[in-house]
């Protein structure tokens, strides 16, 4: 009785997935409809390296971005902790400034203010660098609940046994920080992902420019406005699904 | 087990501990009781050393207890079982061992089987906390205060979020260490685990320590307030 109802409710739920899924593709193709008759994606064989090369390239530069903002947002996270005046200072004001700073304005900073002014013409580091120091305040956070989720009560536990400072980070803190902080870490690569699309302004080979490079070859706008979203979403979606599933199998 | 107060005060933002000024010998199992906000709470982390009084001293058994040398001979038991929540029970208790008490790998294994079967887990051992049942891992929580063979055992609050049958599990197993050989300090809302395990009971009420005595006192209150309380708590 109870399964029975158990199986009926999951095919409930799968039908009703199906049918979200089908509301979003027949709009989709309604979309597409109204623009052509005909979707000749065979237009874009001929650049098919190009894209797939910004593909990749969006995710390296994601992920060299992920390293670099996790350390600088780590060392602002013990600026803020710090029992000195001063980097609790720096680390309010630079958060100030970042959160309100819109990322395609970082950008352009970056690579044709800040960069050159220090004898750097290379656009796509300094766009790189751009998506680190935006995110750096995010990851403090990040940071910060993972450590403040640890009790009290924990640390004093650690103390009464007389557990080193070693011995506090490397067997109990920084293994429960891992599991607290992988599902908003790997959000914030998301998030990564997504903004890097903006580094099409500095002419970064990165999926989006790649893809508004074939096009002006190709004229195939409504095609290659498709793939890009495609792309992206093969990308995104299985990430937060991965991140649901460790949410799910780490909690403590 | 010989304790004594001298001009004790605590306060947070508010002052808990008003100076108390107290000394007793002998006894070898103590109950702290009172209401919420009583300050036994405070007193028994003061006695621990898990924290520093502001004013005043505490020495037990001729030892300060602001000395480091102090924690090494204390257990301590907290409300919620404060296990690391991401090592199995026994690996909370081996870790301990190897790295804060230097014995070898095989020791700590043995030492904490020793205890967590005379806890009644030897089933459970190599469960997560969030794995087991509230009063499993607050018995497994004394089973790692116990592995570093302390004097003294303070136990907090053991079965303060625990339902009654729990309760019940954890203050049996508690009982059982009587003759482990062990001091023990506790505080407890459990009039019944009272009478039956501790040999000294002290009533404390605002920061003050209004009545002691051998338990006799929770039937012959001499003071209002322990009446009051025992008049509420029946």
């Amino acid at each position: 009785m109870d399964l029975n109802s158990t199986s009926t409710n999951k095919f409930k739920i799968g039908i009703s997935y199906a049918l979200a899924i089908f509301t979003f593709i027949a709009f989709v193709v309604f979309v597409v409809l109204r623009q052509t008759s005909q979707l000749r994606f065979s237009g874009y064989e001929d650049y098919s390296d190009l894209i797939f090369g910004g593909f990749l390239n969006t995710i390296l530069l994601s992920l060299i971005a992920l390293t670099g903002s996790m350390i600088l947002g780590f060392l602002f996270y013990l600026m803020q902790k710090s029992n000195l005046k001063y980097f609790n200072a720096m680390d309010d004001i630079f958060t100030e400034i970042i959160y309100g700073t819109p990322l395609l304005v970082l950008i352009i900073i970056m690579a044709f203010l800040i960069g050159p002014s220090f004898n750097i013409s290379n656009f796509n580091y300094m766009g790189i660098l751009a998506i680190i120091i935006y995110m750096a305040p995010y990851m403090k956070n990040v940071f910060k609940s993972g450590f403040s989720s640890i009790s009290d009560e924990q640390y004093m536990a650690m103390d009464l046994f007389g557990f080193t400072s070693f011995q506090r980070y490397f067997y109990i803190l920084i293994p429960q920080v891992t599991r607290i902080i992988m599902p908003p870490l790997m959000n914030n690569f998301s998030l990564i992902i997504k903004g890097s699309a903006l580094l099409y302004v500095i002419s970064f080979p990165e999926l989006f420019q790649n893809i508004l490079s074939a096009q002006s070859r190709n004229y195939l706008y409504v095609e290659g406005y498709l793939l890009l979203w495609l792309l992206y979403l093969i990308i995104t979606i299985p990430l937060s699904r991965l991140t649901k599933l460790i949410e799910r199998k780490w909690s403590l | 087990m010989k304790l004594k107060f001298t001009n004790l005060n605590h306060h947070y933002d508010a002052h808990v501990i008003r100076n108390l000024n107290f000394e007793l010998s002998k006894y070898k199992s103590i109950a702290i009781i009172g209401i919420s906000g009583s300050g036994k709470s405070t007193l028994i982390r003061l006695m621990s050393g898990l924290e520093k009084p502001s004013e005043g001293e505490i020495v037990i058994n001729g030892m300060n207890v602001k000395e480091e040398a102090h924690k090494r001979r204390v257990g301590f038991v907290f409300q919620n079982h404060n296990l690391f929540p991401h090592l199995s029970l026994k690996r909370n208790i081996t870790l301990v061992l190897e790295k804060t008490r230097k014995k070898s790998k095989e020791d700590a294994e043995n030492i904490a089987m020793k205890y967590l079967n005379l806890m009644h887990l030897s089933d459970q051992v190599d469960k997560l906390p969030k794995n087991v049942s509230g009063g499993q891992a607050q018995r497994a929580s004394i089973a790692r205060a116990l592995s570093v063979n302390p004097d003294i055992l303070f136990l907090d609050e053991p079965t303060a979020s625990l339902d009654p049958i729990l309760t019940h599990e954890v203050l049996t197993a508690v009982e059982e260490l009587r003759d482990i050989g062990k001091e023990f300090i506790f505080v407890t809302h459990v009039l019944s685990f009272v009478r039956d395990f501790a040999d000294y009971v002290i009533y404390m009420h605002e920061g003050e320590i209004t009545e002691h005595g051998e338990p006799g006192i929770l039937d012959q209150p001499k003071t209002e307030e322990l009446s009051a309380f025992m008049e509420k708590v029946r």
